[in-house]
């Protein structure tokens, strides 16, 4: 792989000055084991299904501050009206345009970082965390202070846009503090050619905190897009995240967990929908480090023409972990015989009182139920958006809100009718 | 209403039905009885039109036209009903919405306007007390955690609201107990008028002593060897099949 391109690029940015030096060392450690590692498949075995080919030829241009959108972009329609909101445009933040309620501190990363006194873990389980720790914009961190209770749902906004190949590379810290809760909506919406998201995001759940995520993933259909997410849990904290990837050409979502508290709770839900050649990636590892937690992951893919699809799911439950409650779901519809599906649930148990499942299944949508729908007077193509709307609908009912269903399931017609 | 003639059909290749007639006219009610293997199934999977099934010989009419080459979903919008042996289990598919898009697709058909969601309500409350089914069924996905006899109740559910012509019952009375029996057979018998009609495709004669038929056909071997009154109906209960087998 050539990569004198994102050479090129890390050295431009090392020469960029809003985003503190003293943070450099950390951005060379892990370029230099991206650039030991690469994207070989043999390092990272979880993507051997993957085409990374765009990442490897496109020639990317880090995004700077002065890749905002046109002056006249219109802002697309929101996800709900009544709601806290931070704007990000081509990664960097937009202070301006940011409204958030009490008991929520906005941070630059240069202020989070400070108040760290640097030492902020830097993930490393795929060569996209490498790339965004090398890469990473100046970010944003939202640290909730404790017992604060808001319920209106927070919409974070990750705008791309623009005519170059650019390399979006944001960074946000999340800390809920004890006993605090929130909810985010994290949305993306692309209109550039061919940009290359990745963004990673970094939780820090305190005891008895609640955090509920719901992500959608529309970048442009000739996007990359990666989403990372790490999650550290302290005990009896609970994640909920509802997650549906529509859009990029290529969409990749890393979900890493640790349950370090006893008790804790991760609950991970996802719907991807693929057409054309598109490619989503689904790659989660939950650890299960300590007794009494429950995780739950339930992943569901649609692949319609020559759409790929991966799900990597992997729980450890490590020795100490007794009572541990786990299960694992992964099921997919290929609508198109050239659709293709990888899916591989795994599970290691060092604990020996635990409760611990796993299943997946791929296959064609169901002919039986199908045929039951016709002979009701059901056309083909009405009774097989009945029936895929059924496949998903435990996906949409995890977000639990009527309005953000809505609006999902109106993209989702959508996608069903072309 | 329904014209069977010489029907002769396979399934992957293997002939299943050989030589097929029946003759069911406005208002009749017919009984198919035969063991398992003879081809019941079959012949009510080819009436509806289930893919699979490749009718090698003969014709189906069907208020005087050819069905064979329709799709299932023209079978049913003309008046043909199935009420399923193994009614399919659609987690995610709310019945309300089933039912409701199954009964519009055939107002659509005849011309009428589509029904909104408080006046189908009402029509479908009214047929699931004359079933004794609970409300809650409404809220619930199709046949998700049914049990035998309230699956067999959503089939006859679906006859009442969609009203076919020809209602074939596929082994309707397996795995009920006799009240469910009797609240089905009581809600068909109901049904029954003189412009409609019914295929009754069954193992036992049990049913049979609900809803009366006119005419018992024997099929053994994809081929209906013996037609009678309903007195055929006992004579095998008492006899069995051996006798009009070769």
């Amino acid at each position: 792989m050539n990569t004198s391109n994102y050479e090129s690029e890390f050295e431009k940015l090392l020469r960029r000055d809003y985003f503190s030096p003293k943070i450099n060392p950390q951005r060379k450690n892990a370029f230099e084991e991206f650039l030991k590692k690469n994207l070989s498949k043999k390092v990272w075995d979880n993507l051997r299904f993957t085409n990374l080919s765009a990442l490897k030829k496109n020639v990317f241009r880090i995004s700077e501050n002065f890749d905002a959108p046109h002056k006249n972009f219109k802002y697309p329609e929101s996800v709900t009206e009544d709601n806290y909101k931070i704007v990000f445009n081509n990664g960097h933040y937009q202070k301006q345009l940011t409204n958030l309620p009490e008991g929520i501190k906005v941070l630059t990363n240069l202020e989070y970082y400070d108040d760290h006194k640097n030492k902020v873990g830097q993930p490393s389980s795929s060569p996209f965390d490498l790339l965004n720790t090398a890469f990473m914009d100046s970010g944003m961190s939202l640290v909730v202070k404790k017992n604060i209770n808001i319920k209106s749902p927070i919409l974070l906004v990750f705008i791309n846009a623009g005519k170059d190949q650019l390399m979006i590379s944001p960074r946000i810290h999340i800390d809920i503090g004890k006993s605090s809760s929130i909810s985010l909506i994290e949305h993306h919406i692309g209109f550039g050619t061919g940009n290359f998201s990745n963004s990673t995001t970094i939780f820090s759940l305190k005891e008895n905190s609640y955090c509920k995520h719901i992500r959608l993933q529309k970048d442009s259909d000739q996007a990359i897009n990666a989403g990372n997410i790490h999650i550290e849990q302290e005990k009896y904290s609970k994640y909920y995240l509802s997650h549906f990837g529509f859009g990029s050409n290529l969409g990749s979502i890393g979900l890493n967990s640790d349950l370090n508290g006893q008790g804790a709770e991760c609950h991970l839900s996802g719907l991807g929908l693929a057409n054309s050649h598109q490619h989503l990636d689904t790659h989660i590892l939950i650890n299960h480090k300590s007794s009494n937690c429950i995780s739950s992951q339930n992943f569901k893919t649609v692949l319609k023409d020559y759409s790929s699809g991966v799900f990597n799911g992997k729980v450890v439950v490590s020795k100490d972990a007794q009572k541990t409650d786990s299960s694992q779901s992964n099921k997919n519809i290929l609508l198109s015989k050239n659709a293709r599906m990888n899916s591989n649930p795994q599970l290691v148990i060092n604990a020996d009182d635990v409760k611990c499942s796993h299943g997946s299944s791929t296959g064609e949508i169901d002919q039986d139920a199908l045929f039951y729908l016709r002979s009701r007077g059901i056309n083909d193509k009405t009774a097989k958006s009945i029936l895929i709307h059924g496949f998903i609908s435990e996906i949409f009912e995890s977000v639990n809100s009527p309005e953000i269903i809505n609006f999902i399931k109106s993209d989702f017609d959508r996608w069903i009718e072309s | 209403m329904l014209e069977i003639k010489n029907l002769h059909a396979e399934v992957k290749n293997k002939p299943i039905l050989k030589g097929i007639d029946l003759n069911i006219q406005k208002g009749e009610i017919h009984a198919i009885m035969g063991k398992n293997g003879s081809g019941k199934s079959t012949l009510s999977n080819i009436i509806t039109g289930k893919d699979g099934y490749n009718v090698t010989k003969g014709d189906i009419k069907f208020k005087n036209e050819s069905i064979v080459e329709w799709t299932p979903e023209k079978r049913s919008l003309h008046g043909i009903f199935m009420s399923f042996q193994y009614p399919v289990v659609m987690p995610g598919v709310n019945n309300t919405y089933f039912l409701k898009a199954a009964l519009n697709a055939k107002r659509k058909y005849n011309g009428q306007k589509e029904m909104d969601a408080a006046g189908f309500l009402k029509k479908i409350k009214e047929k699931l007390q004359e079933l004794e089914m609970d409300s809650s069924y409404l809220q619930r996905a199709v046949n998700d955690g049914f049990s035998g006899g309230e699956k067999k109740r959503n089939e006859i559910l679906q006859m009442l609201t969609l009203k076919p012509s020809l209602s074939i019952l596929d082994e309707t009375d397996s795995g009920l107990d006799i009240d469910a029996l009797k609240i089905i057979s009581d809600g068909v018998n109901r049904y029954k008028s003189p412009k409609r009609s019914f295929l009754i495709i069954t193992h036992y004669q049990r049913l049979l002593e609900y809803i009366e038929p006119d005419i018992v056909h024997v099929l053994i071997d994809g081929k209906i060897v013996k037609s009678g009154t309903k007195e055929l109906a006992l004579q095998l209960e008492e006899k069995g099949y051996g006798w009009l087998e070769k």
